[in-house]
């Protein structure tokens, strides 16, 4: 590391690139914390976990106890161990007695992505609670037709403040803060929608999860979605295949232009996604509604879709499935990219909550009691996490420190964190039986 | 310091990373482009050398830089991209000499990863379209239509993650791309592609080639008849085509940048880091490639491009040392070389520390910098002004005048320098031996004060006294003719050219006498209602010896009059205000421009713009330039005319861009100047200054001056110990065996004013030295240098072991007193209330130093804190330390001395990843970070609350689009007690570009002022290729863009003096500010660097 603060010194490496190797480095040494705790009010499963988008400070976390509790996990309220381990209590917690709480288990807390004044809560006593953060008070509640699963805000919004809504019922609500009304429903799935999320390129781009092992792309501004993955569509490695230079590559020169038109409209033919993402600006025309019915009946998992993460770059999707299973998905072509992650078990019957580091070299999934990270492109296990006594339900990757928080049915919240030095013998001790403990 | 805060370039960038040479300014034109980070140079290659044309700045830091020429052009244009996603292409408008912009456009997306390994934008031989890779994983295409226009942009998506370099194949019916690129094993291929515009999307190419070789980086692409490319490696050089492959083992080298030589592409230069110069041949039969070959040709700056010009003349651009232009010679030197260096440019970068010093004791800091790396390294003294290198010098007191004198009036050289004394007049010249001798001229009268002298036409020489003018022949040296005062009157004040004298006599006489062979004679007279105070009959016109002007400066009423010559009738007359007389006046031409300067008593100046054939002034300014009298003289140096001002702060002033600049000169007080171009000194200088005669030559005409002291190895730490007088250096010596390379690391002592290296100690096996300091301890007398170093194993990613080392100089050597072993690299050391503050790792520990009991001395640990990710940049001030974290920001700790504990105060909760911090003052702190932007935090002691208290506030934010290394209090100028900028406290800091620039704190009153006019200037200056200064300057990292606030860009500001003067109106008239009063007020902020 000292080699590299240098080089970056003298210009040798690109600072960009220095700070991408210092966090890869510091991601490959991720353990049990042995510098920071979370101590957890809740009483009840963890189901979800998410620092604000901001500053990356604020920690949300929400129960099955229907509570749901706020961290600051960069300044400490107190300090164990001679002032070496930093222990993280609640800010403020709210449970069943709140009187505009809710009532049954909190399935999903996100923050709102603009600043840390608002946070939003869906349960399974089907509401959906948008509160004010600094005077804990719900300022706008939504009335679902059953259980929440999930929600979601697009964190590139700039013209639209809608929650996306993943519930018992067949249709995905899209509920405006900003009205407080529920705007509209999108129709497709033929189960409930367990998991949803925003496209991390585009903000009309709305992507769900359903129990009937569908995976559908909205565009928020259209009618249908526009496309359904296929896992039996698929392509190896990053992009479909390069068009082939067929027969005439022999003689490049002598015979150049029928054959290449040729080659143009065979590519033009060649099975183009659905549904081109482009990057910027409005959207394309595009012909969906027309889909074939085999295509609308496409399914991404056998049985139930019960995690999304759409990767930071915007070009992939990830999702796991109640079939144990966990796929890589092409976002311009549809495509499942055949990567082969060595999952074990996941969790079938609830949602779980992925995430990825910003490269997009790593993803964390809870699997059962452990948490695995998996390099993205080989499928490969990088890491095993094991401290949870139960099942693991959600992680988030707080990538300006480069932590991993998880939380599980166990009712505990922990860290993973690079390891720090610890040089002072008197306390070296401690920590090091702390992290035997947690084999 | 204040929270408003004025960002200046001192030191403009100098590291260069592109350049590519075409046709740009004409088809016939052959031009030198060169991008050095944030500003690009267009150069006109001639028989002279390189002569620059254009300096532009560009609102972006360059990533590529790339002439093309679309069809049915005669000449080139300039395709720029800049890292944060701006392209533009410009062409050269020869009516205005600038550049137009031809296109622009915006090439970010929100998908995609930015690439690490750099951003790439090349363009098809056949200009079809410009290929970009600046995501991971896409390939960006602009395609050119027919008629050369650029079209709409899109994305391929490219398979490959780990692009190290795509280059376009020549020769090909599409346009293909060949990529070089590494896969998760680390092992490297390259692959081709054609871009089938039409489908936007790659189809397959005609060639590929696996496994090569590990250290593969560079692409070239080989022009027609060969085509194909060469793929340069550590171990290999390859050629590769879709018909062959030739592959040469070479010396293990890592190549950094190629130029081609001939157009049809069968020989290349290669320069690697080491700073060697090969060349590279493709033999071949007719269009077939048979083979290889290398040749060393010798060794240049360790070169981060190369452009061949033409007939063997190769500019080598470095980033890492001075660039260069080099001819190569078809035959050997002595030492085997065929490289002849012509001419070297300066660079600074990459500056990785400085430190400011007064060196000369005059109350004007130097800066003297850590440059450049590895056999480049090299320490620069950089100071602002120009210097006088002493030739000779007499202790001579009392000097009242002194003008030199030629032999006769053809001699090239001065012979004579005539010294004037309040009570007599002496005579001094060249002997044989080349010495300065007393000698006498029988014609002039030595016996009293002389008033002027001056050559005049015929072989004579004109002398000037209180009672006489004399007119002496310079061959026979006898009188010829002599002129008396009426009796009753004494000449008070006199001038004199070659063919005219004036002067003035007491009770406002004004004389006007013209010379003639042997004679001279009064032409006209007149009387003035006040005594005159000084005069000046200096020829701007179009004959050299005669002036149809004289100015005159008027005590009482404090004016200053212009009289036509020979009539002497009152042409104008301007008022100066005030209450201190014009001690000195002159008329003077720079660039074709004439002006009038008027020096007063109390060290101002105000200078006029003068119309010669109406003697109209106009454009009046006054700046400060001392306190003391001023007396102005012209003089030439390098064949352009300057004016040396001679006082207690003396100045040259000269034009550049038809702008007067002020040079302070590092002399501390002049009384008297003249020129003095002997054959022994030519172009020098006689200067009067305290008891003394100094015979001198004088620097460029310029503002910063550079002198370099090359190591041959890499400087990293730079420290100055007044007591010692001496530096303390840290670096490190790179040792190139055969099969591997190992470095060794000194601490070294520099004598402060040699620069020579007067002791060192060299560190143990795998020990770097990160930081060094002089410092002293309460109860000890002594000054230490005390020196940080981590033990940097193979092994380990991050040190666990370093060392404190205490050093005290002794007769010139370095002694170690006393060491302590630490738990990590020591990354920086700070005296600190008497005791040492070490940064280690991930924690700040503070040491005492102890007396033990055999009365020697040891460093103990006193206290510490932790919680760091990695402290790096620490700064303290009174109790307080700041430290700056890897990626963690600020943060504001505290040390409390009752309870010997180090305490955090309050941090920014950003994630900034730092490179340097500041202390500006008690509450407001400044940090540079990874993604080149500047920021201000402040402290909130007054928050009601804790979480309040607890956060450093961001104040300010602004990009600077440099790196920043180092911050240091301090300044290049003098600092003048009674000036308004000399109450400004300022920021210096270095960067990897090698810029050094000023961050001045400002009062609110006076950034208001500025924050509008620079709102105004954005609308009047354009930005080049039509990039948005305001987009620019806003702070941007990989999370955020926000506007720059709180920070000024003091280069926009100060290009308004430039500007041409209907544009300064249109400012003015938008401010509600008279243009006089604009120029002032910038005038005086350029006087801040």
């Amino acid at each position: 590391m000292w080699k590299q603060i240098r080089d970056r010194e003298e210009g040798k490496i690109r600072p960009q690139s220095f700070a991408h190797r210092f966090k890869s480095n510091r991601i490959a040494q991720l353990q049990l914390s042995n510098y920071k705790d979370i101590v957890s009010p809740h009483k009840g499963a963890v189901n979800s976990l998410q620092i604000d988008l901001t500053e990356g400070r604020y920690l949300l976390s929400a129960a099955s106890d229907a509570s749901l509790a706020i961290y600051d996990v960069q300044r400490a309220a107190d300090y164990e161990a001679g002032g070496l381990i930093s222990k993280h209590k609640c800010i403020f917690s709210v449970d069943k007695q709140h009187d505009l709480g809710h009532k049954h288990a909190i399935s999903s807390a996100i923050w709102y992505p603009v600043d840390t004044g608002l946070f939003i809560t869906g349960s399974y006593d089907h509401h959906i609670n948008v509160w004010d953060t600094n005077t804990t008070q719900v300022v706008m509640n939504f009335k679902m037709p059953g259980k929440v699963y999930r929600t979601a805000m697009s964190s590139l919004a700039t013209s639209h403040m809608l929650i996306a809504a993943g519930t018992e019922d067949v249709q995905v609500r899209l509920c405006d803060i900003a009205s407080g009304a529920s705007t509209h429903t999108l129709s497709g799935h033929r189960d409930g929608v367990m998991t949803a999320e925003w496209s991390t390129s585009n903000e009309w781009v709305l992507v769900t999860g359903g129990c009937d092992g569908a995976i559908r792309f909205w565009d928020i501004r259209r009618a249908g979605c526009f496309l359904v993955l296929n896992q039996s569509s698929t392509q190896l490695g990053r992009r479909p295949p390069v068009l082939k230079r067929s027969m005439i590559t022999k003689n490049l020169g002598i015979k150049p232009h029928a054959g290449q038109r040729k080659l143009s409209n065979g590519s033009g033919s060649r099975e183009l996604p659905i549904g081109k993402v482009s990057a910027k600006g409005p959207m394309k025309q595009r012909s969906h509604p027309g889909m074939l019915s085999t295509q609308d009946r496409a399914t991404a998992h056998y049985g139930a879709v019960t995690g999304l993460k759409v990767t930071e770059d915007g070009m992939y999707l990830l999702s796991a499935g109640s079939d144990s299973r966990l796929r890589l998905w092409d976002v311009e072509s549809g495509c499942n990219t055949l990567v082969n992650f060595e999952t074990v078990r996941l969790q079938t019957h609830k949602p779980i909550q992925l995430a990825t580091t910003q490269d997009s070299t790593l993803v964390f999934v809870p699997c059962m009691r452990s948490v695995k990270s998996f390099n993205m492109w080989s499928g490969n296990t990088y890491a095993t996490f094991r401290g949870h006594y139960e099942c693991v339900n959600s992680c988030w990757f707080n990538e300006q420190d480069q932590e991993l928080y998880t939380g599980g049915n166990d009712r505990q919240i922990l860290v993973w964190s690079p390891p720090r030095l610890i040089d002072d013998e008197t306390n070296g001790q401690s920590v090091e039986d702390r992290d035997n403990w947690s084999d | 310091m204040s929270i408003w805060n004025y960002v200046v370039t001192a030191h403009k960038p100098t590291a260069v990373f592109h350049s590519c040479v075409g046709n740009f300014t004409s088809p016939q034109d052959l031009n030198l482009i060169i991008a050095k980070c944030t500003r690009i140079e267009i150069h006109l290659l001639t028989p002279q050398g390189l002569q620059p044309m254009l300096d532009v700045p560009i609102y972006g830091r360059i990533a590529t830089v790339e002439l093309f020429r679309p069809h049915g052009e005669a000449q080139d244009f300039l395709f720029i991209a800049t890292e944060r996603y701006k392209f533009c292409v410009l062409q050269w408008d020869p009516e205005t000499s600038e550049l137009i912009t031809r296109a622009m456009g915006d090439v970010s997306d929100r998908i995609g990863r930015p690439s690490d390994n750099g951003q790439i934008g090349i363009i098809d031989p056949d200009c079809r379209l410009i290929g970009l890779h600046l995501y991971d994983g896409l390939f960006k295409v602009i395609p050119f239509d027919s008629r050369g226009q650029l079209k709409e942009a899109f994305n391929i998506r490219l398979e490959e993650l780990q692009v190290l370099d795509i280059k376009f194949l020549y020769g090909c019916p599409k346009p293909t791309i060949v990529v070089l690129y590494q896969d998760n094993k680390d092992a490297r291929h390259v692959k081709t592609y054609e871009v089938a515009l039409k489908d936007k999307d790659f189809v397959e190419g005609p060639w590929s080639q696996n496994n090569l070789d590990n250290g593969a980086e560079i692409l070239i692409p080989v022009p027609p008849p060969l085509c194909g490319v060469l793929i340069i490696g550590e171990e290999t050089i390859v050629y590769c085509s879709a018909n062959a492959f030739k592959a040469i083992p070479i010396k293990q080298s890592n190549t950094r940048a190629y130029g081609r030589i001939d157009p049809d592409g069968s020989r290349y230069l290669l320069g690697d880091i080491t700073g060697l110069l090969s060349l590279l041949v493709i033999t071949h039969e007719r269009e077939k490639v048979t083979g290889l070959k290398i040749e060393t040709l010798g060794e240049t700056s360790i070169p981060s491009t190369i452009s061949y010009l033409d007939n063997a003349f190769v500019y080598i651009g470095s980033s890492v040392g001075d660039s260069q232009l080099i001819k190569l010679n078809l035959q050997p030197d002595a030492r085997g070389s065929y490289v002849e260096v012509l001419e070297r440019y300066v660079n600074l970068g990459p500056i990785v520390d400085l430190c400011v010093v007064d060196l000369e004791r005059q109350g004007q800091g130097q800066v003297v910098t850590c440059s450049g790396a590895f056999k480049d390294g090299s320490l620069r003294i950089v100071r602002n002004g120009i210097g006088i290198n002493e030739q000779a010098s007499v202790e001579l007191q009392g000097i009242k005048g002194m003008w030199s004198l030629r032999s006769s009036t053809d001699d090239p050289f001065d012979t004579f320098l005539v010294v004037s004394f309040i009570s007599e007049t002496r005579i001094l010249a060249m002997n044989l031996e080349d010495e300065l001798e007393e000698t006498e001229i029988e014609g002039f009268n030595s016996q009293v004060q002389t008033l002027f002298c001056h050559d005049a036409i015929h072989n004579q020489l004109v002398q000037v006294t209180s009672s006489t003018v004399r007119l002496v022949s310079s061959t026979t040296r006898e009188l010829r003719h002599e002129w008396h005062a009426p009796s009753g009157y004494s000449v008070n004040v006199a001038t004199a050219n070659a063919t005219q004298v004036l002067l003035a006599t007491g009770g406002g006489h004004l004389v006007y006498l013209e010379i003639g062979d042997g004679i001279l004679t009064e032409i006209k007279h007149a009387q003035l209602d006040n005594e005159i105070s000084c005069l000046d009959i200096n020829p701007i016109g179009e004959n050299p010896n005669y002036s149809h002007l004289a100015v005159v400066g008027m005590w009482t009423d404090i004016s200053v009059k212009i009289f036509s010559l020979p009539d002497l009738n009152l042409i104008t007359q301007e008022h100066l205000g005030g209450e201190i007389i014009p001690r000195s006046v002159l008329l003077c031409t720079f660039e074709g421009i004439s002006y009038l300067l008027c020096a007063l008593g109390d060290g101002h100046l105000i200078n006029f713009l003068l119309n010669t054939s109406t003697g109209e002034l106009a454009d009046r300014k006054k700046v400060s330039l001392g306190t003391q009298p001023i007396t102005l003289r012209t003089f030439s140096s390098k064949s352009a005319t300057h004016v040396f001002a001679a006082s207690d702060r003396p100045t040259v002033i000269y034009s550049s861009n038809k702008k007067l600049l002020y040079s302070n000169v590092n002399l501390k007080e002049v009384s008297h100047m003249c020129p003095f171009n002997s054959a022994a000194f030519p172009d020098s200088l006689a200067i009067a200054k305290e008891g003394e005669l100094t015979i001198g030559t004088i620097d460029d005409i310029q503002k910063l001056h550079i002198r370099s002291i090359p190591l041959g190895e890499h400087a990293r730490r730079i420290c100055h110990q007044e007591q010692s007088r001496t530096f303390g250096i840290i670096c490190l010596k790179y040792n190139q065996t055969s099969t591997e390379e190992s470095e060794m690391h000194f601490v070294r002592l520099l004598d402060d004013q040699t620069f020579e290296c007067v002791s060192s100690c060299q560190l143990d096996a795998f020990e770097h030295a990160c930081s060094i300091i002089s410092c002293s301890f309460s109860d000890d007398n002594n000054v230490y240098y005390c020196v940080g170093t981590a033990y940097v194993l193979p092994e380990e990613s991050e040190p666990t072991k370093g060392r404190i080392l205490v050093f005290i100089v002794e007769d010139g050597k370095l002694q170690l007193i006393a060491e302590k072993e630490t738990k990590g690299a020591v990354y920086s050391l700070n005296a600190f209330n008497g005791k040492l503050l070490a940064a280690i790792n991930q924690k700040i520990q503070l040491y005492k130093w102890m007396l033990r009991d055999d009365g020697t001395r040891e460093l103990q640990s006193e206290c510490g804190h932790h919680g760091h990710i990695l402290a790096l940049y620490v700064q303290t001030r009174g109790d307080f330390i700041i430290v700056g974290d890897l990626m963690k920001s600020i943060s504001l700790l505290i040390y409390k001395h009752e309870e010997g504990a180090i305490e955090e105060r309050a941090r920014d909760y950003n994630a900034n990843w730092m490179s340097a911090v500041e202390i500006l003052d008690d509450d407001i702190y400044l940090g540079a970070e990874n993604y080149y932007n500047l920021f201000t935090v402040r402290k909130n002691s007054e928050g009601a609350t804790d979480e309040e208290r607890g956060r450093l506030e961001v104040v300010g934010e602004y990009h600077l689009g440099e790196f920043v290394n180092r911050f240091r209090h301090g300044s290049l100028v003098m600092r003048l007690p009674d000036s308004e900028v000399g109450q400004i406290p300022t920021v210096i800091f270095g960067t990897i570009n090698g810029v050094i620039g000023v961050i001045a704190s400002l009062p609110h009153e006076q950034y208001v002022f500025l924050e509008k006019l620079q709102s105004n200037l954005r609308k009047v200056i354009k930005g080049v290729g039509g990039l948005s200064h305001e987009q620019w300057r806003s702070f941007n990292s990989e999370k955020r863009q926000v506007d720059a606030r709180n920070f000024l860009d003091g280069d926009l500001i100060e290009s308004f003096l430039d500007l041409n003067r209907s544009k300064m109106d249109e400012i003015s008239k938008a401010m509600s500010v008279s243009v006089e009063e604009l120029c002032k007020r910038v005038e005086e902020l350029t006087r801040l660097h």
